[in-house]
């Protein structure tokens, strides 16, 4: 394997829209997916994500460069995903839960999951149809039934219904 | 996708498995609310994947738990419905009687049960029905013999502080009932007279009352056990029990019509000759000021209610569990308690924290070095809670059949502000040889022989923290110690020893005051608790 010859090893990595990425290899293993590949001896060429955009798999790598810059100290770590979280939108969340998902990178999974329930949190119904472009396709009795399934889940929380 | 149906945004394009983790961090009602927003959503949201997460981030039970909890009901939606209605139940409850040694712990099942000092008997059980409702049964022993007492859980609210026994016109809630409205117009029964509410909680409870069946009598929790067959058994054993009895519970629900004219006509001859109470009225007065304000506003009145008032023809009448959010002055942290109101109180625990960092219950008992296996020695459960620079130790219960002090004493006050200037009289543990090492002390006073039983003095003393987590509090006079332990209820109980219930209102508050402690099987018996447990296999 590279990492012997004791100089810092880059991998290429290719988006499913053929953009192709160097990174540095101690960064690219954060990725269970792409540490499987190295070890198996798969990652000599380019490796191709499937699943990946360019613009996902750009944000992807510059998450890996930051949090393998960050030595063992899970406060800034964590600290330096919420700040690289803050500014992305809905749609971006979604591509890189996708994309963190099919790399297997836990770390990045759980942020971004936690990001996106922040999103969902305390949000009426109305929202999440608006936010989400969501057709209601439930007759107004079936929509009766499941709102009465689900009354003990009420304790009079306000919903924010403008956010 | 399963989802297809609902759009094209990319938010649908997240698989089951993304929603599980990202739904974790959610509420129930979150959960729901994405649920309701369409078909699709609404099925995915629905998997036992999403709602075993939740069952585990209430914290209630543990996963093994609650995989077994799951072959009983439904789905783990139906179980998280249970475990989230009734969660605010869980803790210690005290009632007024301050001789007496008892107190109830609500606690989710299942637990362990071996022979030890700590006794129990079962107060009452809130069963997880099939579909994730509530089957209710208080328990109680009668002429020898063991008996439930089927009931509604009628409402929970989440920051409840008071739970209320009563008869009521028995419709079973949808769901329980959350709204914090206003307890007045709610609760006619605690409008009743007290000579009233009591022979009517005792007219219906022998009405309602079941005999328990042998097979649902022998064991009430798993055994604290450590093989893994024999923990198998408790449970196959416990899952019968509960079909038994829920059996029992519908069976009530179906055949049994207890109608308010047959309960008028059974009471009605003695009710008519009796003297006005006045103890709703002090009740009133003393305690549940928020009462009073509803009662003004709805009623415009504080007139008791007649029995026939509150019994309407037609109702069909039962049993109600009621856990209400209510203004209860305190005392420290002792709650000011009606005296004959079948109600228990809920003991407001404080957890630990940076400046707090030893409030909590702790076990005590008297004498140095602390040997709390020692027969004849008594346990005294204590609460630690701070109140500006005042460290408090609470007494909530006494091991002794014979209570020197109130329950609610203060057993010592300390200044976390003033260090002890006193000597830790031993350097050494006595079997070790092991030096002792005080972190740090305190100076305050603790509890000594004042004006009578229930108005104790104080004395001076200190509190020494010790390095091995005990906390030594030594009366500077008399060179008394009590020695403080933390100490985890639910454990205690899994070493406890079951007796036998008293009769079911009884059995819930004890309303008569007393100086010895009457859950004590035997004199010799030391700490007496009777807890309820909270259930659902």
């Amino acid at each position: 394997m590279a990492a012997e010859t004791g100089t810092p090893t880059t991998l290429t990595l290719k988006s499913n829209d053929d953009e192709l990425f160097s990174v540095a290899e101690s960064a690219a293993i954060l990725s269970v997916t792409i540490r499987n590949m190295v070890e198996d001896g798969c990652a000599g060429g380019v490796i191709p994500l499937d699943n990946v955009d360019g613009k996902t798999l750009a944000s992807v790598i510059t998450y890996m460069n930051g949090i393998s810059a960050i030595p063992a100290d899970e406060e800034k770590k964590k600290s330096y995903r919420d700040k690289f979280l803050s500014d992305k939108d809905f749609e971006t969340l979604a591509d890189m839960v996708l994309a963190a998902n099919y790399l297997n990178m836990s770390c990045l999974m759980d942020a971004v999951s936690a990001k996106i329930a922040q999103v969902m949190e305390k949000k009426s119904v109305g929202w999440v149809r608006r936010k989400f472009g969501i057709e209601n396709d439930y007759t107004p009795e079936e929509e009766a039934a499941v709102k009465e399934e689900h009354k003990w889940t009420f304790e009079g929380v306000e919903t924010d219904d403008d956010n | 996708m399963s989802f297809d149906i609902c759009g094209s945004s990319l938010f649908f394009a997240l698989p089951d498995d993304i929603f599980t983790v990202i739904t974790s961090s959610l509420s129930p009602r979150d959960v729901c609310s994405l649920g309701l927003s369409c078909q699709g959503l609404n099925s995915v949201l629905s998997s036992d994947e999403v709602w075993l997460s939740q069952c585990n981030k209430l914290g209630l039970l543990a996963s093994s738990t609650l995989i077994e909890w799951r072959k009983g009901v439904l789905s783990y939606k139906a179980l998280c419905r249970f475990l989230f209605n009734t969660h605010p139940l869980i803790g210690i409850w005290v009632q007024q009687n301050p001789e007496l040694g008892n107190l109830v712990y609500v606690m989710p099942g299942p637990l362990g049960l071996q022979d030890g000092r700590i006794l129990w008997a079962p107060v009452f059980e809130i069963f997880c029905k099939y579909n994730g409702s509530t089957a209710f049964f208080l328990h109680g022993r009668e002429e020898g013999a063991d008996y439930v007492y089927p009931g509604l859980l009628k409402s929970v609210d989440t920051d409840c502080n008071v739970l209320f026994l009563q008869v009521e016109p028995r419709h079973q809630p949808d769901e329980i009932d959350k709204d914090v409205s206003q307890i007045w117009t709610e609760m006619p029964f605690i409008r009743l007279e007290s000579d009233d509410r009591e022979k009517l909680l005792d007219f219906v409870s022998s009405q309602v009352r079941d005999i328990v069946p042998q097979a649902a009598n022998a064991l009430l929790f798993p055994l604290s056990r450590n093989g893994e067959v024999d923990s198998e058994q408790d449970f196959a054993v416990l899952h019968e029990r509960r079909l038994l009895l829920l059996l029992m519970y519908n069976r009530v629900d179906t055949d049994l019509d207890l109608r308010s004219s047959e309960v008028c006509r059974s009471l009605d001859g003695d009710h008519r000759n009796r003297s006005k109470g006045k103890t709703l009225f002090r009740f009133l007065k003393t305690g549940l000021k928020q009462l009073l304000r509803e009662s003004r506003s709805t009623t415009g009145d504080q007139e008791h209610l007649k029995l026939n008032e509150f019994l309407r023809p037609g109702d069909i009448v039962g049993l109600s569990l009621r856990a209400k959010t209510v203004d209860v002055h305190c005392y420290k942290v002792w709650p000011y308690m009606h005296e004959s109101l079948s109600a228990l109180y809920k003991f407001p625990i404080q957890a630990p924290k940076a400046t707090h960092e030893y409030a909590g219950l702790w076990g005590g008992t008297f004498g140095w070095p602390p040997s709390s296996d020692k027969p004849g020695k008594a346990l005294f459960l204590i609460f630690i809670s701070y109140e500006n620079q005042e460290m408090i130790a609470t007494k909530i219960l006494e091991g002794t059949s014979y209570v020197a002090h109130p329950n609610g004493s203060a057993m010592f006050i300390v200044n976390i502000d003033k260090p002890s200037v006193g000597i830790f009289p031993w350097d050494t543990e006595e079997e070790s040889n092991t030096t002792i090492e005080v972190k740090e002390s305190f100076k305050g006073e603790g509890i000594s022989d004042g004006y009578g039983f229930r108005y104790p003095g104080s004395k001076p003393g200190s509190l020494f923290v010790l390095e091995n987590g005990l906390l030594v509090f030594l009366w500077e006079e008399s060179r008394e110690v009590l020695t403080l332990q933390r100490l985890d209820l639910g454990e205690l109980l899994r070493r406890g020893e079951r007796v036998n219930p008293l009769s079911p209102v009884s059995n819930f508050v004890y309303l008569t005051r007393k100086y010895t402690n009457v859950y004590s099987g035997n004199p010799d018996s030391r700490n007496p608790l009777f807890f309820p447990r909270y259930d659902s296999l």
